[in-house]
């Protein structure tokens, strides 16, 4: 539970100020997605940029949670099962 | 966080003792606040309405035929009463970003953590979660009682109620929320026959289990472990900024006693020890303790304290603001308020006016047209009737006004240069208008190449409303 929260309010965080400067600079009505462009609405076109910023941020903070292991704790995973 | 071992540790202990609950960061013994009354409670519920009045209200008055505060995703404007705020203008809200920031810093170097204990929303909305809770269940001992009970009838029914409660509570405040960022009559419209569009519906049960999630569940640990401000919060403190303090000269050694009893005969501080200051605090410290990074300057012990002092006909005062180096020198309030001026106050407030006088006259200065030219690439230049060369661009002229507006075009800056078409433009209200433009020179008048002129767009109501942008004019071999 810990970690989930490592990795998903950080990134949150994160996520809403990278929204915040990419919709600033971009207009939705003006994005192309493999060439066509963006036919959603543009609700959804924040939303879904939303949640796409927070996938990537919680990756990293994932990867970060991952690498964050000590030796003992790769050694011995059965004494670290509680979170 | 890099150290799992009071994890582990505390696992087994979890299960043994049934008031912790293995909570979502720690092992988390579950606080539950005392109620209090007070002249610092005044002030945190003033602020509680006043933000709250605000948040919930503010997004029903009307103003030119529109919502007053809306930052209108669609649309992408940011409409703030008489303002239109254009993405282009993100310079002004970036500038309120460093005046907050600075507005906080400035703050916290005089009297602590005041936004924490009394404007910070997650203070807020725990506290009206907790008025709910504390209507609902009782008061503490009540609510302890409860939670220990076992399953009955009532106790889910006072659950239910709350939890309930607590529910309706927050998707109205989902509904408050999106009502900034869509118009919120269409959103009344659409709540009466519910059909709320997808990701509306979605945004508002949301930031309701957001705020559900914060007020309700997470409490003090957002604050302990989630809060950004909270970490770094330490470094604007020095000696002289005022916090919440226990005098402990005054107050150890603690320990009970009869009322009327002289604590000195005793060999005693004034300190009664009833813990009631740890009751009332919302992060479970004991504020006797010292300075606490968890500490969030709500003065809820403040209030506490005073009460009982008042009981024993001792001093108020035993907790109290006050400052490092005033307890350490023994000063009085009269010391103190000399001391709040200092470098790093003089610095924090010198930046923020500054800033501050820069965003308003910024704001007061604002043009309220803006002009965008294109140039047309696909035909840089071309020969037309009569030996003219034709140039054309493409203009975006914004009204950032609320009124529309007609514009007037002008060229210059070579000879014979003329312009093809009306002549001005009409732009409604709040929008931007695309134009072509074009102008034309008799062939040879100019050398070949590129050639500076200027395109003027004025107001015909106003001339002093005129924006004069720089282009060229390609004049071929
Ligand atoms: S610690 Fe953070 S979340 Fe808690 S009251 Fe202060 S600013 Fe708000
Ligand atoms: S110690 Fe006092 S001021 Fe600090 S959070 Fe607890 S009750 Fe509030």
């Amino acid at each position: 539970m810990k970690k989930m929260i490592e990795v998903l309010w950080p990134s949150f965080l994160i996520a809403g100020l990278a929204e915040i400067v990419f919709f600033t600079v971009v207009n939705p009505q003006e994005l192309y997605f493999f060439g066509e462009p963006v036919r959603v609405s543009d609700l959804a076109t924040y939303s879904i940029g939303f949640f796409g910023f927070w996938l990537v941020c919680a990756a990293s903070s994932l990867t970060t949670v991952f690498f964050q292991r000590g030796a003992d704790e790769i050694n011995h995973p059965e004494r670290y099962r509680d979170s | 966080m890099s150290d799992p071992a009071p994890n582990r540790s505390a696992a087994p202990q979890a299960s043994a003792a049934p008031a912790q609950e293995d909570s979502l960061y720690a092992v988390r013994e579950k606080v539950y606040v005392r109620a209090v009354s007070g002249l610092f409670a005044k002030w945190r519920w003033g602020l509680v309405w006043f933000t709250q009045i605000l948040f919930y209200g503010l997004c029903w008055v009307p103003w030119n035929g529109r919502q007053a505060v809306l930052f209108h995703l669609v649309e992408r404007k940011f409409y703030i009463f008489g303002w239109v705020f254009w993405p282009q203008d993100v310079f002004f809200l970036a500038i309120l970003l460093i005046i907050s920031a600075y507005a906080l810093f400035f703050f916290t170097a005089i009297a602590g953590r005041l936004w924490c204990g009394y404007a910070c929303p997650q203070t807020v909305y725990t506290e009206i979660f907790m008025w709910i809770e504390q209507k609902i269940e009782g008061d503490r001992n009540k609510r302890m009682k409860l939670d220990k009970a076992g399953m009955s009838g009532r106790k889910v029914g006072i659950k239910g109620l709350k939890y309930g409660a607590w529910i309706a509570l927050s998707l109205w405040t989902g509904f408050t929320f999106v009502g900034y960022f869509t118009p919120i009559k269409e959103l009344v419209a659409e709540a009466l026959t519910f059909s709320f569009g997808p990701w509306e519906l979605f945004w508002i049960l949301f930031y309701g289990a957001f705020t559900y999630l914060m007020a309700g569940v997470m409490r003090e640990q957002v604050c302990k472990y989630m809060c950004p401000y909270a970490r770094f919060q330490g470094v604007m403190f020095d000696p002289d900024t005022l916090v919440i303090t226990y005098d402990n000269e005054r107050g150890d050694p603690r320990g009970a006693r009869k009322k009327g009893v002289d604590p000195r005969a005793i060999g005693k501080g004034d300190c009664v020890d009833c813990g009631i200051c740890v009751q009332v605090c919302p992060t479970g410290i004991d504020i006797r303790d010292g300075m606490q990074y968890e500490c969030i300057g709500c003065a809820a012990c403040i209030d506490a304290c005073d009460q009982v002092m008042e009981k024993m006909n001792y001093p108020k005062g035993l907790i109290r603001y006050s400052t490092e180096n005033a307890v350490k020198m023994h000063w009085g309030m009269k010391e103190i308020l000399a001391h709040v001026m200092r470098p790093r106050t003089l610095i924090y407030g010198g930046i923020l006016t500054v800033i501050t006088i820069a965003f308003l006259w910024g704001l007061a200065t604002r043009s309220p047209l803006r002009v965008d030219i294109i140039r047309d690439r696909a035909a840089l230049a071309r020969e037309v009737a009569d030996g003219y060369i034709e140039n054309a661009y493409r203009l975006q002229v914004m009204n950032m006004t609320e009124n529309p507006r007609k514009f007037v075009l002008t060229l210059e800056g070579a000879d014979g240069l003329r312009m093809v078409g009306p002549g001005t433009v009409e732009v409604p209200a709040a929008t931007t208008q695309a134009v072509t433009v074009q102008a034309q020179i008799p062939y040879g008048s100019l050398e070949p190449g590129s050639h500076a002129i200027h395109l003027s767009v004025a107001a015909e109501d106003d001339p002093a409303v005129r924006v004069r942008e720089h282009t060229t004019f390609i004049m071929p071999q």
